[in-house]
């Protein structure tokens, strides 16, 4: 129970172990079924959802309806919507369970109380960093790549996550159509396919 | 030769879809004590119980999904099933036929209800089994065995009982319609009530039989009724099976492979890093195309 969510704080953060039996009363898991939501358009976030076990996409849906997928999370992720998490704001976004999940909420007394730890709180800060690197890369490959960049971008982000979701999931994410992530496959499968 | 017990009998759990075609109750490796590790060679098995499907004219199935490192073996009792592979293999599973699937280093298929069938509805029952490969044959040359129900080697039991197809291994004289890799007997037992019959295998090979039509009564005593799986001892060589009704019976038995096992989805190999190599090869086009 909650070992990925420990080795992160423990391992990766540096909470000691004196640390994390305070912090442990104020943890809240949730085991959600495949196709619940955990933050709907207009809705505030109230949490920080730390992914222990399965899988959540964040997305969009435009006035035509269609839907943008803006990230997955699977194990070992963190995914909230910043501008209502911290900011307050509603959201635009959707976060829905696309596996059978568990998660651990972390609320803003779980960020006072690790902020308490100044290992943890330089690794947050690392996090963070790394977050924004990330978003930047994002935004500038789905302005400037090819469809086959963005999918090996994809594959090395993400590596299982093409046994995990559905092809159009894929293609929301990466901004392409499910015709052209068809087709980079295909070309790829040509280049690199030897039968023995 | 001694009596090899039943270890405990299993009811089928809530069945879950595997896309939209095939209602299972998985056993292997879901359901305690069914572990890869305990039930080696035999990794996964998905039961598909008598479920009746509507006529639909959009064929329910499985879309297009990679496989290494072992086999797959789909044993259909009713309705129709047709398969396309990267290699450019086609072709449909009916009633009573077998298909074993050599994936080893690597194939992508996809899986649907025959149109046919799809079109006219009806009950639908199959398992499909996963056999381990042993890490020498693992990225050996992708293979079929396509077998029909009149190719099956049959044994015809005496007085009426009844008769054994000998899908794989050996029973008597019998030698199995499929080739293996590792030593294993699969059978489909069909018997008539009252019909009687006694299976023997090596004590350490590991043991299963499923009911699929009536019931069974083992070694004189437990009976095992339509849709559960009776495990058995590591201890004793022989069991014997009543038809206490009309009756379906799948035995399979092999020697455990002695390896490690790294599993994720539709990969089964001996170490992590093998696994991180199969889907790395699967996104980058290595094992091939298939159109959805």
């Amino acid at each position: 129970m909650l070992e990925k969510f420990k080795s992160y704080l423990v391992d990766k953060g540096g909470i000691t172990e004196a640390e994390f039996q305070e912090l442990a009363p104020v943890l809240q898991t949730k085991t959600i079924d495949k196709g619940t939501y955990l933050l709907r358009e207009g809705e505030v976030c109230k949490y920080a959802f730390f992914v222990e076990q399965g899988l959540l996409r964040s997305f969009s849906i435009d006035q035509a309806g269609k839907e943008h997928i803006i990230q997955f999370a699977p194990e070992n992720w963190i995914m909230s919507d910043i501008s209502s998490n911290f900011f307050n704001e509603s959201s635009d976004f959707f976060i829905e369970a696309i596996e059978n999940t568990e998660v651990v909420l972390l609320d803003k007394t779980f960020f006072n109380l690790s902020d308490k730890s100044s290992s943890y709180r330089k690794y947050n800060e690392l996090l963070l960093q790394n977050h924004i690197r990330h978003l930047q890369k994002r935004v500038n490959l789905l302005l400037s790549a090819s469809a086959e960049k963005r999918y090996l971008n994809f594959i090395q982000l993400y590596p299982d996550l093409t046994l995990r979701v559905s092809q159009w999931m894929i293609a929301s994410y990466l901004g392409i159509t499910p015709e052209s992530l068809s087709r980079v496959r295909k070309e790829l499968a040509t280049k690199n396919f030897k039968p023995n | 030769m001694k009596t090899k017990k039943i270890e405990s009998i299993i009811a089928p759990q809530m069945p879950h879809y595997v896309g939209d075609g095939f209602r299972v109750h998985n056993f292997i490796p879901g359901v305690y004590p069914l572990t890869m590790q305990r039930m080696s060679p035999f990794i996964m098995m998905d039961y598909n119980s008598k479920f009746y499907f509507p006529p639909t004219d959009k064929p329910r199935g499985v879309g297009v999904h990679p496989h290494r490192g072992f086999e797959t073996v789909t044993i259909a009792y009713k309705g129709k099933v047709a398969h396309h592979d990267s290699a450019g293999n086609s072709g449909v599973i009916g009633e009573g036929d077998v298909q074993w699937m050599t994936a080893a280093a690597g194939i992508l298929h996809k899986e649907y209800h025959e149109k046919s069938f799809s079109e006219a509805g009806g009950d639908f029952q199959m398992v499909q089994l996963w056999v381990n490969l042993p890490a020498k044959d693992k990225m050996s040359t992708p293979k079929y065995q396509g077998i029909t129900h009149e190719q099956l080697n049959k044994f015809q039991l005496p007085n009426n009982g009844g008769e054994i197809e000998v899908i794989a291994g050996k029973y008597n004289d019998i030698e199995g319609s499929a080739s293996t890799f590792t030593p294993l007997h699969l059978y489909n037992m069909r018997l008539n009530k009252g019909g009687e019959s006694t299976v023997s295998f090596p004590a350490n090979f590991n043991t299963l039989l499923l009911v699929i039509e009536g019931e069974i009564q083992v070694n004189g005593n437990e009976f095992v009724a339509t849709n559960q799986v009776a495990l058995f001892e590591n201890e004793g060589e022989t069991i014997q099976i009543n038809a206490t009704e009309n009756a379906v019976i799948l035995v399979m038995s092999g020697e455990p492979i002695k390896e490690a096992i790294a599993a994720q989805g539709p990969f089964v190999m001996n170490t992590r890093d093998e696994l991180i190599q199969a889907i790395d090869d699967y996104n980058m086009g290595k094992f091939g195309y298939l159109e959805d």
